[in-house]
């Protein structure tokens, strides 16, 4: 097992104040605050080579989790061991087996070239010269930044920061791995060629990889397995095809009609239709057993120039679940 | 242990390069404040005496007094830093994240960036103190009281910086920790015989200072350069002692703060 947490919990306080210059006053004397859960008892059981994703909206405590099990906070309450070490005593054998990659925050220096910040890196991490060239150049060509090691970190672009942060986080290859938001801010290509990267790495070093991110094309194409957080709590533990099912086993059903349509004819109705400017196009969210009969009655009626089905999107299963957290109440699936 | 040299020696070789990245920027860190805090005690000691060299203020004439804020000027330069900024920077702006996770702690990166600094500050101490020298500014500098004194100036960066640890490890607490340094150092200034030297203050006050670290972040270097050794052991051990006792609270504080940090901005 690489990460065991059991009712892990993280609680802040958050003060209150009353607002103009009384409240001011007030609160020189007296502070009120109310005690918040970002994550509320959490259980997590991981295992060596798993890639999971951790989903939720902002504030859900994807953040809060991560910090807890890299020992950058201590949690308020439950047992976690990760690699075998409680992560809140920041033994440093644990140090050595973790790496975290923020994509909001670097761990690079930003006013020299980056391989300065690898070799601080070496020493750090105890890496013998010939190691950390092979692992420093193989890193560098798959993720074609050669060229770029020695120039200043500030005069680099946010993808190609991003890279370099990423081999600054692998150099020591940890037995685990945390990706906070990775791809975030970066183009559609600088995002496939790190998802690609991280794949490669993955499947090659069988290592255990824990990844939050609000692209779901980023889970699509890493994870395995999807922890959903909503208001700190663990709402749903499964794999991708569970989690695309978590709506029941229903697929998005596209017309594109010859001319406009009613959009009250009860046919579309019970379907969620979604119609377009001028009710040329419709979707539809349509049960699998119900498919060949929707579609028959709908070509049957209205002239059709085009139409095709798909699965529910990861992205719209994440779409209908924040706007509808109720859902999950009544839909909570785990492994 | 010749890993753990390589990795202070890394991070001091690091924090040069990032300290001389921007170069002006740095050396106005440097020398700025200290300059400038010079050039206003000297306006301040001209206008007291007036101009005239023959009066004595405290058994002080208008050159000795001259002649002990350049080494007060010398002092600061050697052995005041800014450390105490950086740390709570680090602390507030939640930089400290990657120190928790890297197998190399944060003091340790925090004492390996003084180290460096220090460094740069002895060699610009250097420089000074021979340009003043040359310039006639200083003098009776004898080079056994300039080795003590640069000596002592050393250990007396030591004491600075822990205090400095302790006062940056405040941002646990506080959002902005720039108005603990500044009372500090006004109060330091005023205590430590920076802006008016200690023969000037009533016996008992200064009785009472030599129990606080205050008279050896100034007087007790000034006098060492200008030749007066017969305090430097007793001076020694209280600095040993101060800078003992600040690093025992900054751990006890960086073990409570370490509690309450949030790494922000992640």
């Amino acid at each position: 097992m690489v990460i065991q947490s059991r009712n892990l919990q993280k609680k802040y306080k958050v003060f209150e104040k009353h607002p103009g210059i009384v409240g001011s006053i007030k609160n020189l004397f007296h502070r009120e605050f109310t005690e918040n859960f970002a994550v509320q008892p959490f259980d997590l059981e991981a295992h060596r080579g798993e890639f999971i994703g951790l989903l939720g909206p902002n504030g859900a405590g994807k953040t809060s989790l991560m910090k807890m099990f890299t020992g950058i906070t201590v949690p308020s309450g439950g047992s976690l061991q990760v690699c075998g070490h409680d992560p809140s005593k920041r033994e440093i054998d644990f140090r050595r087996k973790i790496a975290l990659v923020m994509g909001q925050k670097s761990q690079l220096w930003w006013d020299i070239p980056a391989l300065d910040s690898f070799l601080l890196l070496q020493k750090y991490y105890e890496l013998n010269e010939v190691q950390f060239q092979a692992r420093l150049s193989e890193m560098a060509a798959l993720l074609d930044v050669e060229k770029l090691l020695k120039i200043h970190v500030r005069k680099l672009s946010l993808g190609e920061r991003m890279k370099m942060e990423l081999i600054a986080s692998l150099l020591h290859q940890p037995e685990v791995i945390f990706l906070d938001e990775p791809t975030i801010g970066l183009d559609v290509i600088a995002q496939e060629k790190l998802r690609a990267f991280l794949l490669d790495y993955h499947d090659k070093n069988d290592t255990t990889m824990v990844l939050t991110s609000h692209y779901m094309a980023d889970v699509e194409a890493l994870c395995d397995r999807i922890v959903l957080l909503l208001n700190g709590s663990k709402c749903f533990d499964g794999n991708i095809k569970q989690f695309e099912q978590i709506l029941g086993k229903e697929k998005y059903l596209s017309f594109h009609f010859s001319e406009a349509v009613d959009p009250q004819n009860s046919i579309f109705s019970g379907f969620d239709p979604k119609f377009s400017h001028e009710n040329s196009k419709v979707e539809l969210r349509v049960p699998e057993e119900k498919l060949n009969e929707v579609s028959l009655s709908i070509l049957q009626q209205y002239t059709v120039n085009d139409y095709h089905t798909e699965k529910l999107p990861i992205e719209r299963v994440m779409k209908t679940l924040l706007e509808n957290p109720e859902i999950m109440k009544t839909n909570v699936s785990t492994t | 242990m010749s890993a753990l040299l390589s990795k202070w020696f890394q991070t001091i070789k690091i924090s040069w390069s990032n300290l001389l990245a921007y170069r002006l920027n740095f050396f106005l860190l440097i020398i700025g404040p200290a300059f400038v805090f010079f050039f206003v005690k000297y306006n301040l000691w001209y206008s007291i005496f007036q101009g005239d060299k023959t009066i004595l203020v405290g058994g002080y004439t208008l050159e000795q007094m001259i002649h002990y804020q350049f080494f007060t000027l010398i002092t600061a330069l050697i052995a005041q830093s800014s450390n105490g900024m950086k740390l709570s920077s680090d602390i507030r702006l939640g930089r400290i994240s990657v120190f928790l996770i890297y197998p190399f702690n944060f003091w340790q990166y925090h004492c390996a960036h003084f180290l460096a600094f220090q460094s740069i500050q002895v060699i610009v101490g250097l420089l000074s103190i021979s340009i003043f020298y040359y310039l006639g500014l200083i003098y009776n500098l004898s080079m056994t009281s300039c080795i003590y004194g640069f000596s002592f100036c050393i250990i007396v960066g030591v004491l600075w910086f822990s205090i400095q640890y302790l006062i940056g490890l405040m941002a646990f607490w506080l959002e902005e920790t720039w108005i603990l340094r500044v009372s500090f150092l006004t109060i330091s200034n005023f205590l430590s015989g920076a802006i008016i030297p200690l023969e000037l203050y009533p016996k008992w006050l200064v009785n009472g200072l030599w129990y606080t670290p205050f008279p050896y972040l100034t007087f007790v270097p000034v006098k060492v350069f200008q030749g007066q050794f017969d305090m430097v052991n007793t001076a020694f051990f209280v600095i040993v002692f101060w800078t003992f006792v600040f690093a025992c609270i900054s751990y006890f504080t960086w073990r409570k703060g370490l509690r309450l940090y949030t790494g922000a901005g992640m």
